[in-house]
């Protein structure tokens, strides 16, 4: 079984591949426009901007920043959104109370790091009482109604209300900031030029450590995930049926074992995504419906079930977020929606979605 | 095939009669419970006219156009608060508010048909968007839509007037009449309330609605007998869209005003809880909901502190009581209304031998 | 826009059923290689085969279920390669399905009114049907003929098997149909209701031509004045019914081997 599932797992790399190649093919015009945008971000990335430019883009430095925080937004909206897709992709389970989890996890991550003093360390703590609480949902409740995708829904949009009602009994309505660590703290130089002084001196960009740092961190979880997905028993497993659930009905009683095994990673990486957004920004009362809609957002946009499409939707939407609140301020947040609208108009499964 | 025909014959005879029978009860606890709400002003109060049983019918009728799509056509909607949101929004635009930078100040009933034109479109554009795509999917969708526009009206000012949005909305004075005074703001609820309750009914037994019905039940075999399915979709989309309209246009009268949180994620996700509770098979259910969830949220605070409980805990309480519908009676109310009467048919049939 | 009378009438003396090139892919595996297949107006066909051969594909690409790779299809004349699946049914074609696809939460007597209803106007009618008009005379009249009466109005879900079966054929039978697809309909009915569906099929009106794909050759073969044989996607024998019985290379290839 092994083996055969090794043999399908390369054809289906070279497939990948291959469709990019027949897509370019097809698609040359698309494929253009596409490579010169991309250089052009580079070059504005690069280059000394020229004379006049600043009065289309503004300072450079703030259309840089932007850009970097939209990146790092859209790794945080990946790691919560990954578990979003994954639960959805396997069980058709649309988990309303993904949002819950994640500011569960940011709570008790806050919690950790105040009793232990260490930041790492409450990422292993938010995982684990996360993934405990994912994996009760699906061996109490889940497991019973299997099939039924509208009542698990349900379920879960009732769970959602409690533990947000829950979780604003106990630690309140007040934001909590988790504190970013010493060797992480303040700002590191890149080699990117923001601006030039009078004097010819070249401004560097200084950006915050810690969110290049969980930027590096999540695209390494996204490469692990897909090497898992790609190289490893159960990875394939998952993933043949997310691509044909009638795949699934083969494994008989180990399916509610797969299913477990993927309610609990998917909600333990909403937990630590949790640490990462109180780390970036805060964690508060109202957060949760936030992180929610955020993951509909970027599945919608990046394809259901899809974990590449996951990564592509989280960056467009993080990008879209952060270069909204510079250059449309009255329409930042609908920027996001209306790239999900005409992404729905035109390819209703999602931009990496299959039908 | 013959015989098997001869013994059904009978059976189907004392169904019917059964049938008959049954019928007759609903009928005449309808007729009771229309009496009812038709005399109401003259032995309810002005609270409990325009807070309880006015409130919860409005909300039951935005509930009804969800319960529409759910229930006919199997599309979970959670635009429909929006839709009503929308409308609501417009007759503060087109109509009058405290906003003269704003609002127009146009007469109701230029307002008012603009207003369901507006939040109509808006319906049919949510349906046309999740339509192509199937079952679950339209849950995420149109949720996405919702908060789309929920984030819209917070963050524009120049329309929405952003964060505050608008208050002193008047309902209209016609034929000498303050449509907004207790007793003919009533009635003119109730009025519309049943009107929609009964459409939907009939519809539901017309060609459009039994088509609704075969798409919930099997898209594919609609195509093939004939029909466009994502047609009638989007047309499902946009009559719901319509009673959610004239329901929001209500609502926003009633409150006197309207701002983002009128269409927050919570209210929207309020909406489904309501539709659900009381159950998506008939469309007495969503006013059910819509009763029981005005009752909780009026008086269970004062309830929680009575026996000792803190009173702040009343989303707990909604949240538990919609998970023990959903675990134990898919069917709402309705479902568990179902379960006991046939039970107690059924004992009355045992006890009749 | 032309009525339906008037394709009928343009329609004039060609085929029903036009199948040129006929390919369908799914992905690098063939279901259909290259089909050229006609059936005249009022024709009955049995299309045989062994699992595999192509037959549903076949009838898939007829309905536009799924569309064909490439090649034509053409309805009475009138090229249907690209329409939808709904526009085909309006011009007369109709089909069963091997596995139930019915409506069933709704009633026996609104399954067939839908059938009706789909192949006329008002499909978006938001005013019920009265009892006399014409539609409802109408599936009155499909009930008797399917022998449906008695349970009209329970829901389809509570139907036994044979009577689901029967409300397949008698879906298809809705509005005017000129043509119709069956997709084994002899599918595990007990041998009295095997029986009920051959009175069934050689009782519908002359005109009224079909192809039934069928793995029950006792069924197949009594209600066909023709037979086509497929095998790996391909068609290999056309012939009457006694002839492809006494076929050497049928037998060797169908009958003994995959008929077991």
């Amino acid at each position: 079984m092994a083996t055969a599932f090794g043999d399908d797992g390369a054809v289906h790399g070279a497939g990948r591949s291959d469709a990019v190649v027949r897509w370019i093919e097809r698609h040359p015009i698309g494929a253009l426009i596409i490579a010169i945008a991309v250089i052009f971000v580079l070059w504005l990335v690069f280059a000394p901007w020229p004379e006049g430019f600043e009065d289309w883009f503004g300072k450079k430095r703030i259309f840089i920043n932007a850009l970097f925080n939209g990146i790092t937004l859209g790794a945080l909206y990946f790691l919560v959104a990954t578990g979003f897709t994954l639960i959805f992709g396997l069980m058709r389970n649309v988990n309303l109370a993904h949002g819950s989890l994640y500011l569960f996890g940011g709570y008790m991550g806050y919690e950790a790091t105040q009793w232990t003093g260490s930041w790492l360390f409450s990422y292993v703590i938010a995982f684990i009482c996360c993934a405990i609480v994912g994996m009760a949902m699906q061996f109490f409740i889940f497991r019973r109604m299997e099939g039924e995708d509208l009542r698990q829904t349900l379920v879960t949009l009732g769970l959602s209300i409690i533990f947000s009602d829950l979780m604003v009994w106990v630690w309140g309505g007040n934001p909590i900031q988790i504190d970013t660590p010493d060797y992480l703290a303040g700002p590191v130089p890149t080699p990117i030029v923001v601006a030039v002084r009078s004097s010819g001196e070249a401004v560097f960009l200084h950006y915050p450590t810690v969110r290049l740092v969980i930027f590096l961190a999540a695209v390494v979880i996204g490469i692990a995930m897909w090497i898992a997905l790609h190289r490893t028993r159960i990875g394939m497993m998952i993933r043949a049926g997310v691509d044909d659930r009638d795949m699934l009905s083969v494994l008989g009683y180990r399916v509610q074992l797969l299913f477990i095994i993927v309610f609990a990673f998917g909600a333990g990486l909403a937990g630590m995504a949790g640490i990462v957004g109180g780390t970036f920004q805060s964690i508060s009362l109202g957060e949760d419906s936030h992180f929610l809609l955020a993951s509909l957002v970027v599945v919608i946009v990046g394809g259901m079930g899809s974990i590449p499409g996951a990564a592509l939707g989280a960056l467009i939407i993080g990008l879209s977020e952060q270069i909204g609140v510079v250059y449309f301020q009255n329409y930042a947040t609908v920027l996001s929606f209306l790239i999900m609208v005409i992404v729905l108009a035109l390819r209703p499964q999602g931009l990496l979605g299959r039908r | 095939m013959a015989i098997t025909q001869a013994t059904d014959a009978p059976i189907g005879m004392d169904e019917a009669q059964r049938n008959a029978a049954a019928w007759l009860s609903n009928y005449s606890a309808i007729l009771l419970l229309g009496l009812v709400l038709l005399f109401l002003p003259a032995i309810a109060n002005n609270f409990f006219l325009d807070q309880i049983v006015g409130w919860a019918l409005i909300l039951g009728m935005i509930a009804l156009s969800l319960m529409f799509l759910a229930g006919y056509g199997g599309m979970v909607s959670l635009a429909q608060m929006t839709v009503a949101g929308i409308a609501g929004y417009m007759i503060a635009v087109f109509g009058a508010s405290s906003l003269p930078a704003i609002s127009l100040f146009w007469p109701w009933w230029v307002a008012v048909p603009i207003a369901i034109l507006i939040a109509g479109a808006f319906g049919t554009l949510a349906g046309a968007l999740s339509a192509r795509t199937e079952g679950i999917y339209t849950i995420m969708i149109t949720l996405a839509l919702a908060s789309a526009f929920f984030y819209l009206a917070l963050q524009n000012w120049p329309i929405f007037n952003g964060f505050n949005g608008f208050t002193t909305i008047p309902a209209p004075h016609f034929l000498g009449v303050n449509w907004r005074s207790p007793v003919p703001f009533y009635y003119l609820v109730l009025f519309f309330a049943v009107l929609s309750y009964f459409v939907v009914l009939y519809v539901s037994r017309a060609p459009f609605g039994l088509a609704l019905q075969g798409v919930r039940d099997n898209p594919r075999r609609m195509e093939a007998i004939g029909y466009n399915v994502t047609a009638h979709r989007i047309a499902a989309y946009a009559f719901a869209a319509l009673i959610a309209a004239i329901g929001g246009i209500l609502l926003v009268w009633q409150n006197n005003q309207i701002s983002p949180f009128s269409v927050g994620v919570d209210v929207v996700i309020n909406l489904l809880v309501i539709a659900v509770v009381g159950g998506l098979s008939h469309p007495i259910g969503p006013f059910i909901g819509a009763i029981i969830y005005v009752i909780l949220r009026t008086f269970a605070l004062d309830a929680l502190v009575a026996v000792g409980l803190d009173g702040r805990r009343f989303q707990t309480l909604i949240g538990l009581g919609f998970l023990v519908i959903v675990l134990f009676s898919p069917d709402g109310v309705i479902g568990i209304w179902r379960h006991w009467s046939s039970r107690i048919r059924a004992r009355g049939a045992r006890s009749g031998f | 826009m032309s009525t339906i009378a008037e394709r009928i009438a343009a329609a004039g003396t060609g085929n029903a059923i036009d199948l040129r090139g006929v390919s369908r892919y799914f992905g690098a595996l063939a279901a259909l290689i290259d089909v050229t297949l006609s059936v005249r107006p009022g024709e009955r066909r049995a299309v045989l085969g062994s699992n595999g051969a192509g037959k549903t594909t076949l009838l898939n690409c007829v309905t536009g279920d799924f569309p064909p790779t490439s090649g034509t299809v053409r309805f009475f004349g009138e090229d249907v390669t690209t329409l939808p699946p709904h526009e085909r049914i309006r011009r007369g074609l109709r089909r069963t399905y091997q596995i139930s696809l019915l409506f069933q939460r709704l009633s026996v007597r609104d399954n067939i009114y839908l059938a009706c209803r789909g192949v006329s106007r008002g499909r978006f009618s938001f005013l019920r049907s009265r009892a006399s008009d014409a539609i409802m005379q109408s599936v009155s009249d499909l009930l008797t003929l399917v022998h449906l009466d008695s349970v009209a109005d329970r829901l389809v879900g509570e139907l036994a098997h044979g009577q689901q079966r029967q409300l397949e054929i008698a879906l298809a039978l809705a509005g005017a149909p000129r043509f119709i697809l069956f997709d084994e309909p002899a599918a595990g009915l007990s041998p009295s209701e095997r029986g009920d569906l051959v009175a069934i099929l050689t009782a519908l009106p002359a005109h009224i031509g079909y192809i039934i794909i069928e793995h029950d050759m006792d069924v197949a073969l009594r209600v066909v004045e023709s037979v086509t044989m497929m095998h790996d996607g391909r068609i290999f024998k056309e012939g009457a019914p006694h002839e492809i019985e006494a076929d050497p290379e049928v037998q060797q290839l169908y009958l003994g081997g995959g008929h077991a």
